[in-house]
């Protein structure tokens, strides 16, 4: 047996402003030639543990650190970062975040500009790592105008090209669409296979069992829960925790009680309203930039009371240009687009932010209170609701993301996952009609996400639900029609089971069939819709088909 | 992820030359206008100012915005300049009337007058003068100079790499913040708020320019953080580093440095024999 290339022995680490540890008595190793898979739910450690890994803790992010970490068989204790970079390669969450250069070959020579190489090996270098992820013809494009899979190649091409042993990953799937997760998953095993030693952080279990892991950590409470192969995993997990495969889930649910049925869109179901005039009408919508003329072209479609619309497509098909049409943050440059039959043209944001609430990509980009309550009851304010109805606005959306308590926090200080729930929460206190969200589970663990996409099809006050995926589970588990976008144009729409019926037509959007929808395929003459895997359990059960 | 200013290659005059080569010129040529106050000096250097930006190859479709607001801005002070009368005081003492301009009205029993004398019309030019040169001449840096060169560029000049590496991300950091204000405002116009309607002192307006401001400085900061993370993953800063791209003095490269050294030396001397003071037509 190799020796380890990674060695870890009771790690313990503190923030230097946090009262607990985030992660304690880590000890494990890894070998050449070994994918090991680290799970857990938000805030459990997965991310603290890579920055000791690759140096970033204690000499970036300072706190109180024990025990030893010996990478390669080298204490890292003693080094400089220089050193460990070289040992050890770290691919950020979001490619965007680590990308520098502003084109791809001065972004690949970064790390080795710095090392001082010579010109002609950092040449050679560069070419080697592109041509290793196939990527050689962007060698000259501009960084910027990348897709979101280009772009995690790049970002790997650039810590490759330093030919570190050891190579960490942190969620490199969250940003991507399917096709493009895929791929990069395809690469990873082929460099464990070449002897590569590879960590990845990542929830989406499922998905990163493409490549095969050789063994899984699962951290709870930055501790150590499980460490082995795959096979063992799916015995202490939760499988509402952590994501499994649909048949595993299967199995397992069907000794659970089934699910409580979810009452989707109650004020439309109940018939309170019976207008059948669409909310929103797009009618022929084009639009473009300067620099890119053709972001939608010719996009026409409805949303109506009851719809739950999931938008699928690749990166940089027009997913966001389009709801932002709807929203009127942006106006066609031919067609139009209607809002309670009234064109956005002759409508400020603020009208349209009454009937229409669009919950932003980032989080970041939007929080700015000192408190939660006082984030929440922004928007509510601005379209002058009444004081009482405010706090009542607040309590309710707050329910909804399970931050019952937080709301004397400020938001700004709260995790990731919780500013995201924050900026949800912020747009529902407002009780719009139509909820729009863009990657409303980004950054966010499976529990999390699953309960409070349930809380938000059955708000009493909603008429329709549209939300922006590259999730084909989430959009498969919550919507009742699919829209599929690509290259700006809306190449399908429809139920779910007709639009995600043919593999062939999913391949040519770069979407990639889950076990999901492989199950649900199967099991659609007994089921007649699709249905989440733990409502298939239940086939047999009274009252699931209804949900 | 920062974002690169509108760069690409065109026919121009400032891509003829080493970005460094302009660098040098355009430091020389900023700090010779800023030397002169007389309008016949400035007439010259604005002339060749107007030359560089219509030489650029830059379309009028993509400068047009941030030159009609430069304009608009330059001619709003310059005017203020003229009706106001303030800032001369520095360069003339004594003031020639052409005329004066009696509004036909009074408030409080005041009568608001213009007093349009020759000094105030020149200064006023020449200051307008001024600053358009100088606002064409760094108008054209973005669109004209290639952002993988920005650090070379600066390394190229003498100064340390660090230095050099920070001013070149400094430069690509402002579009990226504009990108960020835009993504601010349309984020927080979703939730209804509208800036046209802001009302009230001036420190209640800046209260209430809060939704827009914090986001857009703890997003800056965020960026920033994980900027230094991503270098330091790779190294930065632990030793000389070697810069990809390479940049080679021409010819005509040199004589443009030379060239910028003899115009500020000129300048310089005129300037220390007080030509180029602030200047009148003499018809008094």
């Amino acid at each position: 047996m190799s020796y380890p290339l990674v060695w870890v022995n009771d790690l313990t680490f503190r923030y230097r402003d946090r009262a607990q540890p985030a992660i304690q008595d880590i000890t494990f190793e890894a070998h050449a030639g070994e994918l090991l898979l680290i799970a857990g739910a938000s805030g459990c450690g997965k991310t603290t543990l890579l920055r000791c890994l690759n140096g970033l803790i204690p000499r970036s992010y300072k706190g109180e650190l024990k025990g030893e970490i010996r990478l390669d068989g080298k204490p890292i204790a003693p080094l400089p970062l220089s050193r460990i970079s070289q040992i050890v390669g770290t691919v950020l969450q979001d490619p965007e975040r680590q990308i520098l250069g502003t084109r791809v070959r001065n972004e690949v020579a970064f790390g080795l500009e710095n090392l001082g190489l010579p010109r002609e090996e950092m040449l050679q270098r560069i070419d080697e790592a592109l041509c290793y992820l196939g990527i050689r013809h962007l060698r000259d494009r501009e960084t910027f105008y990348l897709s979101g899979g280009e772009k995690q190649k790049v970002a790997l091409a650039g810590v490759l090209a330093m030919r570190p042993k050891i190579l960490l990953l942190d969620e490199p799937l969250a940003s991507l669409d399917p096709a493009s997760a895929q791929e990069t998953l395809r690469i990873v095993r082929q460099m464990v296979d070449e002897g590569m030693c590879v960590l990845m952080v990542e929830h989406r279990v499922e998905d990163v069992l493409k490549a095969r892991p050789d063994r899984v950590m699962l951290l709870e409470e930055g501790r150590i829960r499980y460490l082995g192969d795959v096979a063992g995993l799916y015995e202490v997990v939760n499988y509402r925790e952590i994501k499994l495969p649909a048949l595993e889930i299967l199995k397992r649910a069907r000794h659970d009680p089934p699910l409580p049925v979810l009452r989707v869109l109650p004020s439309v179901r109940s018939g309170a309203n019976n207008d059948r005039a669409p909310l929103v009408r797009f009618e022929r919508v084009s639009f473009g930039y300067e620099t890119k003329p053709d972001v939608l072209r010719e996009v026409s479609f409805e949303i109506h009371r009851g719809d739950v619309i999931a938008i699928l497509g690749a990166n940089g098909a027009g997913k966001t240009t389009l709801v932002k049409q709807a929203i009127g943050l942006l106006k066609p440059t031919s067609g139009r687009v209607l809002v309670n039959g009234v064109d956005t043209r002759q409508l400020s944001v603020a009208e349209i932010a009454r009937t229409l609430g669009y919950v932003f990509q980032s989080p970041s980009h939007m929080l700015f209170a000192p408190t939660v309550y006082e984030e929440l009851a922004f928007g509510p304010r601005n379209l002058e609701h009444p004081p009482d109805q405010i706090e009542k606005e607040v309590r309710e959306a707050l329910e909804i993301v399970n931050l019952s308590g937080k709301e004397k926090e400020p938001p700004l200080a709260l995790s990731f996952g919780q500013q995201k729930r924050v900026s949800i929460a912020a747009i529902l206190s407002m009780r719009s009609r139509i909820l729009i969200m863009d990657e409303p589970t980004a950054g966010q663990d499976y529990r999390n996400y699953m309960e409070f996409m349930d809380a938000i099809v059955q708000l009493p006050n909603i008429e329709a639900i549209l939300f922006i995926t590259h999730d084909l589970d989430l959009a498969i588990t919550y919507a009742n029609r699919i829209v599929v976008m690509s290259e700006g144009r809306l190449v399908a729409d429809g139920a779910p089971q007709e639009v995600l019926g043919d593999a062939e037509r999913l391949h040519q959007w770069r979407l990639v069939p889950t076990s999901l929808l492989r199950l649900n395929l199967e099991m659609l003459p007994a089921s007649g819709k699709f249905l989440r895997a733990e409502a298939l359990a239940h086939l047999d059960s009274p009252g699931v088909r209804e949900g | 992820m920062l974002v690169a200013w509108r760069y690409r290659e065109r026919r121009s005059l400032v891509q003829w030359f080493d970005p460094r080569a302009w660098f040098i010129f355009y430091a020389s040529f900023l700090a010779s206008t800023l030397l002169f106050w007389d309008f016949r000096f400035l007439a010259a250097f604005a002339l060749v100012a107007l030359l560089v930006l219509l030489t650029s190859g830059i379309t009028w479709r993509e400068m047009r915005r941030p030159l009609l607001f430069i304009f608009a801005f330059i001619t709003f002070f310059a005017l203020l300049t003229f009706l106001t009368g303030r800032g001369g005081i520095e360069v003339y003492r004594q003031e020639h009337l052409i005329g004066k301009v009696v509004f036909p009205f009074s408030l409080f029993g005041w009568q608001p007058t213009i007093h349009v004398t020759w000094e105030r019309t020149f200064f006023a030019l020449s200051q307008f003068l001024r600053v358009f040169s100088l606002a064409c001449m760094t108008i054209v840096i973005p669109y004209t100079i290639n952002p993988a060169h920005y650090g070379i560029t600066f390394r190229g000049l003498g100064l340390p790499d660090k230095i050099a590496y920070a001013i070149d991300l400094t430069m690509r950091f402002i579009p990226t913040f504009g990108r960020d204000f835009q993504l601010t405002l349309d984020a927080q116009r979703a939730r209804g708020y509208e800036l046209e309607k802001i009302r009230g002192g001036l420190i209640a307006q800046v209260r209430k320019m809060a939704p827009l401001i914090i986001p857009v400085t703890i997003h800056a900061i965020i960026a920033s953080e994980d900027i230094i993370d991503a270098m330091d993953l790779r190294a930065f800063g632990v030793g000389p580093r070697v810069w990809l791209e390479t940049l080679e003095y021409r010819l005509r490269d040199k004589l443009l440095i030379g060239f910028s050294i003899f115009l500020f030396l000129a300048c310089l001397t005129l300037s220390f024999f007080s030509y180029g003071k602030f200047w009148v037509p003499p018809v008094f």
